[in-house]
C-alpha cells in the first residue's frame, strides 16, 4: 500500500507558521526557589518558576506548598530570537553554576502559545 | 457547643441551589455554623478577571474549612480550572472519595465500602503541556517522591484512625517503571510504619475489571491523579450515581469538601438535582469538625428519606425537587428528635 489513509489524513493538516518565543528551563535546585536577575541572561528574561506545577515565583507561595528540588523556569525572549541565541543561554546558565535537568523551546503555532501556562 | 465558622462556595450552574438544600439541612442537624459565603468560578472572571478571587483565597485560608458547590470549568480556553487552582493553592494533596454502598439503592452488590485516596496535585495535572512539533503534543507526568510518600501515608493514617483493614496502591508500574514505580516505592516505604494494616497493588486496567466484578474485595486504595480521578467516577457508578459520590480535598492547613459531580448546568436553576452528594460531602465535614451526632442524625435522616422514595429526586426515581427532598430530611430529623 502506497499511502495509508493516515498520511493522507495528514496530508491535509495546513502547516502552521511557527516562531520561537523562549525556552522552559528544567533546574535542579537545593537551594530553594532560584533567582535569574533581568539582564544577565541576554535577550531571555525569566516570567515565571514552577514547582510541582505550581507557580512559586512571582508572587504569593502558600506556606502549606510541598516543594521539591526540581523547579521548571520559563525564559521568555525580549526580541526576535533564533536557535544559537538558545546555545549562548544555555552557556550562560551554565557558566553561572545552574545544573539544569532539560531545556524545552517554546514557540507559538500561528501566533498562539504551543505550551501551557502554570497553575 | 462550640461554633465553627466554615467558608461556602456555592459554585455555579446547580451549585447555588444544592448548596441553599444542605445548608438547610445541616442547619437543622443542631450543629453550630457560621457560614461565610464566597463567590468562585466564571461569574467571577468578568467581575474581578479571574475564577478564583484573591477575597475567597483569604476566607479560605482563615477558617480552614470550606464546603464547595460544584462549579463549570471553561473548556479549550486559557483559563484554568478554579478547582485545580484551589488544590494547588492550598496544596490539598489528598482527595478523599468515600464509595458506600446507600443500603436503599438497589445494586448487583451486596457491599461495597472503598475509600479511595488520590494523589490530587500532580501527575499529569502538573500543567507542564508542549507542542513539540506542529503534530506532536506531550505532558509531563510528574510525579515525586515526597508527593507520593505524604498521600500514601495519609491513607495509612486514615485507615488506622478508621478501623480500616487494607490499603492498596493502584498503578501501572509494569509499564511505566520511573513514574509510576517511584509511586509505588514511596507507597512501600510508607507501609512500613503500619504493619497492623494489610497492604497490596494493583495494576490499573486490572482494578478495573476487579471493580465491576467484585467490588466488596477492596477496602482502602491509594492513587495518582489520573487514575484517581476516573475509578472514583467508576466507584460513584457502583454506588448509585453521581447523585451520592462526595469527596474531601484535604492539605496540611484547610480542607474543602465537595461532591465529585459537576455543575450540570443544563439543569441550572431547575431545583431538580439531587444534593445527596453535596450533603453527604457536608456529613463527612461535620466528622472532619469532629460533629459526629450531627452527621450521624443527618445520614440516618437521609436513608430513612431515601428508603422511603417518597421525597427522592428524579435520578433515583422520584419526582420531589432539590428542596423538598432536603426538607424530608429536615423533617425525618426533627419527627426522631
Ligand atoms: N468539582 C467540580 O466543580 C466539577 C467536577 C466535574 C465537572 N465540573 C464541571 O461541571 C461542568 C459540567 O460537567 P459534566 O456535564 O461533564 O458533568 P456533571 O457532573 O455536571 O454532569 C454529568 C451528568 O450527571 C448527572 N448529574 C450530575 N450531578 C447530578 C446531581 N447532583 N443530581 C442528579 N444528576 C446529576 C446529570 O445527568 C448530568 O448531566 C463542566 O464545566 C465541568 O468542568 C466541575
Amino acid at each position: 500500500m502506497a499511502t495509508t489513509f493516515s498520511e493522507a489524513a495528514r496530508a491535509t493538516r495546513k502547516k502552521k507558521e511557527i516562531k520561537l518565543v523562549g525556552v522552559d528551563m528544567y533546574i535542579v535546585t537545593e537551594q530553594g526557589i532560584p533567582t535569574f536577575p533581568d539582564g544577565e541572561f541576554g535577550p531571555f528574561k525569566c516570567e515565571f518558576i514552577s514547582n510541582r506545577g505550581t507557580k512559586v515565583w512571582p508572587g504569593f507561595v502558600s506556606p502549606d506548598l510541598m516543594m521539591v528540588n526540581w523547579y521548571r523556569c520559563r525564559f521568555m525572549s525580549t526580541r526576535d530570537v533564533n536557535d544559537s541565541d538558545v546555545d549562548t543561554f544555555l552557556s550562560v546558565l551554565t557558566k553561572k553554576g545552574w545544573w539544569w535537568s532539560a531545556a524545552q523551546k517554546l514557540w507559538t503555532h500561528d501566533g498562539e502559545a504551543a505550551y501551557s501556562k502554570a497553575y | 457547643m462550640a461554633q465553627h465558622v466554615v467558608t461556602m462556595l456555592p459554585g455555579e450552574g446547580t451549585g447555588p441551589e444544592i448548596c441553599e438544600a444542605v445548608r438547610l439541612v445541616i442547619d437543622a442537624s443542631g450543629v453550630d455554623i457560621k457560614w461565610e459565603y464566597e463567590e468562585i468560578g466564571l461569574g467571577c472572571l468578568e467581575k474581578y478577571g479571574t475564577l478564583l478571587p484573591d477575597k475567597t483565597i483569604k476566607n479560605i485560608a482563615k477558617n480552614k474549612v470550606a464546603l464547595k458547590g460544584p462549579t463549570t470549568t471553561p473548556i479549550g480556553t486559557g483559563h484554568k480550572s478554579a478547582n485545580v487552582t484551589l488544590r494547588k493553592v492550598f496544596d490539598l494533596f489528598a482527595n478523599v472519595r468515600p464509595a458506600k454502598l446507600i443500603p436503599v439503592l438497589k445494586r448487583p452488590w451486596d457491599t461495597i465500602d472503598i475509600i479511595n485516596f488520590r494523589e490530587n496535585t500532580e501527575d499529569s495535572y502538573a500543567a507542564i503541556e508542549h507542542m513539540v512539533s506542529d503534530e506532536v503534543a506531550q505532558c509531563l507526568k510528574v510525579i515525586t517522591w515526597p508527593g507520593s510518600y505524604r498521600i500514601a501515608d495519609f491513607a495509612f493514617q486514615w485507615a488506622k484512625a478508621n478501623g480500616r483493614k487494607k490499603v492498596y496502591c493502584v498503578h501501572k508500574a509494569n509499564i511505566m517503571k520511573m513514574t509510576d514505580g517511584l509511586f509505588l516505592d514511596a507507597f512501600r516505604e510508607a507501609a512500613k510504619k503500619y504493619p497492623e494494616i494489610e497492604i497490596g497493588d494493583v495494576i490499573v486496567d486490572n482494578c478495573c475489571m476487579q471493580l465491576v466484578r467484585n467490588p466488596a474485595q477492596f477496602d482502602c486504595l491509594v492513587l495518582p491523579n489520573l487514575y484517581g480521578d476516573i475509578l472514583t467516577d467508576l466507584c460513584a457508578g457502583l454506588v448509585g450515581g453521581l447523585g451520592f459520590a462526595p469527596g474531601a480535598n484535604i492539605g496540611d492547613n484547610c480542607s474543602i469538601f465537595e461532591a465529585v459531580h459537576g455543575s450540570a448546568p443544563k439543569y441550572a436553576g431547575m431545583k431538580k438535582v439531587n444534593p445527596s452528594a453535596v450533603l453527604v460531602s457536608g456529613i463527612m465535614m461535620l466528622r472532619w469538625l469532629k460533629e459526629t451526632a450531627a452527621a450521624d442524625r443527618i445520614e440516618k435522616a437521609m436513608f430513612a428519606v431515601l428508603d422511603e422514595r417518597k421525597h427522592v429526586t428524579y435520578d433515583v426515581g422520584g419526582t420531589a425537587t432539590t428542596d423538598e427532598y432536603a426538607q424530608a430530611i429536615v423533617d425525618k430529623m426533627h419527627a426522631k428528635a
